[in-house]
């Protein structure tokens, strides 16, 4: 399977303290990819380091098979789309308005907004300001201004934080549905281990912010089958975050 | 360019933005209403608005291009919309087309200041025609100072998320570019500093003034004007436009 996103050796050090640690990363494409570690594990920081937002102190980057650097970014960055830590908005204007904006920049047409909302189930929102909008209504915005391009990867940053139960599900049944929908890989972060056991395919778990395991849950799980999954997953989390 | 442009009047939709800046226009031309002047110096009138009126841009303009800043900046920081739009376009067209757009109002507000000047002096009966050759370049003074305050404001503003920055470093730099006019003897303060610039390319100098006889024996002569710190100036906007640019593309969003 082709690999659409792959890291090597990626390091960021903030003001002396390693945030990310030689991590290699391998996405396929197709797949939806879960990014898992606790809080302040280098999620964050990794998914922005793949979207230029901040820069590596090494290592490299490689998305479409191409690397990813200040003369391909732009046009790399043409076929991705993102939500990174909260959602992007302008609170004084509408759903809509937001997503015009959007459109305009990356030159979309108007079927694209009509079609995201839709998705998001905020097509009804017409009149009301972002800034009116409770915390679940943004985070569909959010994914929205994703997903407005149609991207060939999308990137999620704990997509479901926020949201009630209800709006869990409804965000897990559409990143489910997108690889199949719109032919996209998805690469999804959160530090609930439920969320990921029932979205992803494929596995990344960081903490302290290196790579603790990559691949399947599944096989996760066969490393030890005597303990369960949050056991395993405690255990390889558990000894870096206490370092 | 012109696409993000077109977003950025999108964006200040119920923003009032430009209300907000004419708000601040209409009273600074409140201030300098002719409200009461003399026949003494209605008859040198024309020649004592440009004496008086470098003053009034120094406290105003500044003001204007904080507010004008901050509002235009503050958008993309009260959404975090900053990491969207860099991952959309180019992080130094993003500072241009806020700049432009910026530099659009600011301009426009001078220029409206500047004809209604004009126009408070016919309807106050300001002796004689106005001198255009003069208060073209007194528009040319005005614009050149501005724009290199709002090019340092702009780029504070877009670079800190707590506008008090830029609104803290916006008033002090006011203050000492006002309170330098009043320290000739000290001619190096108001040309170290931006907001200086509103007096150092002030062309105009009043002689004759006493407390008794007041205008009546004084008069308004033109003095020699320096070019030099005219692109002196041009010279720190351009740096300034530069090093703002460089440092916003270099910002970790």
């Amino acid at each position: 399977m082709k690999e659409i996103v792959r890291t090597d050796s990626l390091t960021k050090i903030y003001n002396g303290t390693i945030c990310v640690n030689n991590l290699s990363m391998s996405v396929k494409e197709g797949r939806i990819y879960g990014f898992l570690g606790p809080n302040g594990a280098g999620k964050s920081t990794t998914l922005k380091m793949l979207l230029g937002l901040v820069r590596p102190g090494k290592g490299s980057i490689e998305i479409f098979g191409r690397p990813f650097d200040a003369k391909n970014r732009l046009s790399i960055l043409h076929d991705i789309g993102s939500l990174i830590e909260s959602p992007s908005y302008y609170g004084h204007l509408t759903a809509r308005e937001n997503l015009k904006i959007l459109a305009s920049i990356l030159d979309l047409p108007d079927k694209n907004i009509d079609e995201v909302l839709n998705t998001v189930r905020l097509d009804k929102q017409t009149g009301k300001k972002v800034s009116a909008f409770s915390m679940g209504m943004k985070q569909r915005l959010g994914i929205a201004s994703a997903l407005l391009s149609f991207p060939k990867l999308l990137i999620l940053d704990e997509p479901t934080n926020g949201l009630d139960p209800a709006g869990i599900q409804e965000i897990r049944e559409l990143i489910i549905s997108l690889p199949l929908r719109y032919d996209m890989t998805v690469i999804v972060s959160s530090h609930l281990l439920s969320e990921i056991d029932r979205l992803a395919d494929d596995v990344g778990i960081i903490a302290g912010g290196k790579m603790m395991y990559q691949g399947t849950l599944d096989m996760l799980h066969k490393q030890d089958e005597s303990k369960s999954l949050e056991e395993i997953f405690i255990g390889l989390t558990g000894k870096e975050h206490s370092l | 360019m012109i696409r993000l442009l077109k977003c950025e009047f999108m964006k200040t939709r119920r923003r009032y933005i430009l209300i907000s800046a004419l708000i601040v226009t209409a009273a600074m031309l409140l201030w300098i209403y002719p409200v009461r002047y003399g026949e003494d110096f209605l008859r040198i009138a024309w020649m004592g608005y440009l004496y008086e009126l470098p003053l009034i841009n120094a406290i105003f303009m500044p003001m204007l291009s904080m507010i004008v800043a901050s509002r235009l900046c503050d958008t993309e920081h009260k959404g975090a919309m900053l990491k969207q739009l860099a991952v959309t376009a180019p992080k130094e067209k993003i500072y241009d087309s806020k700049l432009v757009y910026g530099l659009a109002i600011m301009l426009f507000c001078i220029v409206l200041s500047w004809i209604m000047t004009i126009a408070f002096g016919y309807h106050a009966g300001f002796g004689g025609d106005v001198p255009v050759r003069l208060y073209l370049l007194y528009l040319l003074f005005t614009i050149a100072p501005t724009t290199a305050v709002y090019i340092f404001q702009h780029t504070v503003s877009l670079l800190f998320k707590n506008q008090a920055a830029a609104f803290f470093s916006g008033i002090i730099g006011t203050f000492f570019g006002v309170f330098s006019m009043f320290l000739p003897q000290l001619p190096w303060l108001r040309k170290t500093l931006i907001w200086g610039y509103y007096s150092v390319l002030d062309f105009v100098g009043l002689f004759g003034w006493t407390k008794e006889d007041r205008y009546k024996s004084a008069h308004f002569e033109v003095m020699k004007i320096d070019w030099t710190f005219f692109f002196v100036l041009i010279i720190i906007c351009i740096a300034m436009y530069i090093i703002g640019r460089r440092l916003f593309k270099g910002k970790e969003l």
